[in-house]
């Protein structure tokens, strides 16, 4: 049993126990965190693994908890039939966008897939008749016996875990490795047989899959969805906890999600009008100062690189 | 015509944001907050400054003076550290500004919105077309050929505008011909800076200053700097007349697609033409 299995297995001790301890606030905290977790682990496996930025993965997440609370509104499907539905909604759209964003690179990758998260939006802000537009949609509740904040934590736990069991693997399968080999030279990758557009877009809908399954759970947790979940700064949450987390790690990104989650609670409950100039200065200062992210100062790694990248 | 004056507007922001990636190849996305904060300036000036004709006026030149102040000063401390890094970290950090800037605009000026009232000399109507027409519009208007005028000759008949459209081409070459390209990025992150606060100032009297028009502007002048083309003039010139124009047309013909239609049209522009209309490709 290796350091990092131990230290999981104890986590996940620690996380089972954590009903019979903590209070329900701190059950739903958890709960966010685990499924900003998921979402930005979805993203980095385009950004810390494939190299490609998104700027608008809320698309993907608004997808997914829009396609849970229609089912479950419009059409009266149970939450334990609708939820499976948001992550396949999110893939399709992942895949209709992402054919056309995996052809551009970098900055146009960033901006087209902005474009499409804009697009996204704006159709759910405007089509009031099904979406509910500005107002949402409300009263969108797991059944009675997930409803408790101790159920669903532990629903959306096993949820989590789940899927970062399958990303991990993924991460760590042959196809994770072509596609880190794609992120350090495209056009080696492409010598040696392997076919770089259908890779990037293959990890493009799976994470847009698994952004669409965080934004159901997320849908019910909630118990109303909004047309903010496709909105631009929602794009770039899973950017900045990846970033905060370090996002060379498997694991930053959820390390992150912790960190950014405990630290928002912290500032709005004192402060909540200071939360974004917080979260704004933290940015900066990690970009500028930090660029592993915190995973990677915890390693050391971070001010290694940086002198050697300075020498 | 209000099409015309909102492309107006586009283009002086985009402009900016367009010359400012040209040089220093930075999408700076805390172009539509530099653009809020000129209006906010403008709100306070023609506040403090004493009421006679000249005070708006006065204003007009100051708040643009005041963003490019900010700009300035944020490239000095900030972006210049950055630049030999990934583009995208960049992004990100232009993105913490957006967030930053707009919680210290609500922290110093409220949550409430301001507007600002026109000069008495424009604060009539004309008649054109049998149509009425705020006359401050026609000063918008006015004004955009001055400026385009005005930032060519500055491009093409200046020594400035030879070095900025040099730094656009290759920086390296520059920089080894004597070139003090570090002071240069700065004098150009001020000067598109200024253009989004001039923006910001001269829109202050006809919409209502309020703290979303960052966003806002910032996604349009996006949409504008792309269909363009980063890093070009004319491109911006064009494409933000033509997105003024489908914006406030759209609004009249089709309300609840005229948005969808903007981003779809980028959309196409970045699928067909990823470089924009008169843009680049990248290299």
């Amino acid at each position: 049993m290796t350091a990092s299995a131990r230290a999981l297995g104890l986590l996940a001790v620690v996380l089972a126990l954590a009903p019979l301890a903590l209070p329900p606030f701190f059950l739903q905290l958890l709960t966010e965190i685990a499924i900003v977790g998921l979402f930005a682990t979805a993203f980095n496996l385009l950004m810390g693994f494939g190299g490609m930025v998104s700027f608008g993965h809320a698309a993907y997440f608004a997808l997914g908890a829009y396609a849970a609370a229609l089912l479950v509104k419009r059409a009266g499907v149970p939450m334990l039939l609708a939820l499976p539905a948001a992550p396949l909604a999110a893939a399709a759209g992942a895949l209709l966008f992402g054919f056309f964003i995996v052809r551009l690179t970098h900055t146009y990758f960033a901006m087209l897939s902005l474009a499409f998260a804009q697009i996204v939006f704006t159709v759910i802000f405007k089509w009031k008749s099904l979406t509910g537009g500005d107002d949402g949609l409300l009263d969108v509740w797991p059944p009675a016996m997930l409803k408790s904040p101790a159920a669903y934590y532990y629903f959306t736990l096993a949820t989590v875990a789940l899927s970062l069991f399958v990303l991990h693997s993924v991460s760590e399968s042959p196809f994770g490795y072509a596609l880190r080999s794609v992120r350090e030279n495209p056009r080696r990758a492409r010598f040696i047989g392997i076919n770089v557009r259908r890779l990037q877009l293959l990890a493009f809908v799976i994470s847009g899959a698994f952004s669409g399954l965080a934004g159901g759970l997320f849908a019910f947790y909630n118990g109303s969805v909004f047309p903010d979940f496709a909105y631009f700064t929602k794009s770039f949450e899973p950017l900045v906890v990846a970033l905060l987390g370090g996002a060379q790690s498997f694991f930053g990104p959820l390390a992150g999600a912790f960190g950014f989650k405990i630290l928002e609670w912290l500032v709005s409950r004192q402060w909540p009008v200071y939360w974004p100039l917080f979260l704004g200065t933290i940015v900066v200062l990690v970009i500028v100062a930090l660029p592993q992210g915190f995973v990677g100062l915890a390693g050391g790694q971070g001010w290694r690189t940086r002198l050697i990248r300075k020498s | 015509m209000s099409g015309l004056s909102v492309g107006m507007f586009l283009f002086l922001v985009s402009v900016g944001m367009s010359l400012i990636f040209g040089v220093t190849r930075i999408v700076n996305l805390a172009h539509g907050s530099f653009y809020m904060v000129g209006a906010y300036l403008m709100v306070t000036l023609v506040e403090v400054l004493p009421d006679r004709p000249w005070a708006f006026w006065l204003a007009l030149v100051a708040a643009p003076l005041g963003v490019a102040v900010l700009g300035g000063a944020i490239e000095v401390g900030l972006l210049r550290l950055i630049y030999h890094r990934d583009p995208l970290m960049q992004l990100i950090l232009t993105f913490g500004l957006i967030l930053v800037i707009s919680t210290l605009v609500l922290l110093v000026w409220g949550p409430d919105n301001k507007s600002v009232s026109r000069p008495d000399a424009l604060a009539g109507s004309v008649l054109i077309f049998g149509q009425r027409f705020p006359s401050y519009y026609l000063l918008v208007l006015g004004l955009a050929p001055v400026v385009a005028v005005g930032l060519w000759l500055i491009f093409y008949r200046t020594r400035w505008g030879m070095l900025i459209r040099a730094a656009t081409v290759d920086r390296e070459m520059l920089g080894a011909l004597g070139v003090n390209v570090a002071a240069l990025y700065t004098q150009v992150f001020a000067f598109g800076s200024w253009l989004a606060g001039l923006g910001g100032a001269l829109a202050a009297p006809t919409v209502a200053v309020a703290l979303g028009m960052d966003g806002d502007v910032l996604t349009t002048a996006f949409v504008v700097v792309v269909i363009g083309g980063l890093g070009s003039f004319a491109g911006s010139f064009i494409s933000a007349l033509l997105v003024g124009l489908l914006q406030s047309f759209g609004i009249l013909v089709f309300p609840a697609v005229s948005i969808v239609l903007l981003f779809a049209i980028m959309a196409v522009v970045l699928i067909v033409r990823p470089w924009g209309l008169l843009g680049r490709p990248e290299e």
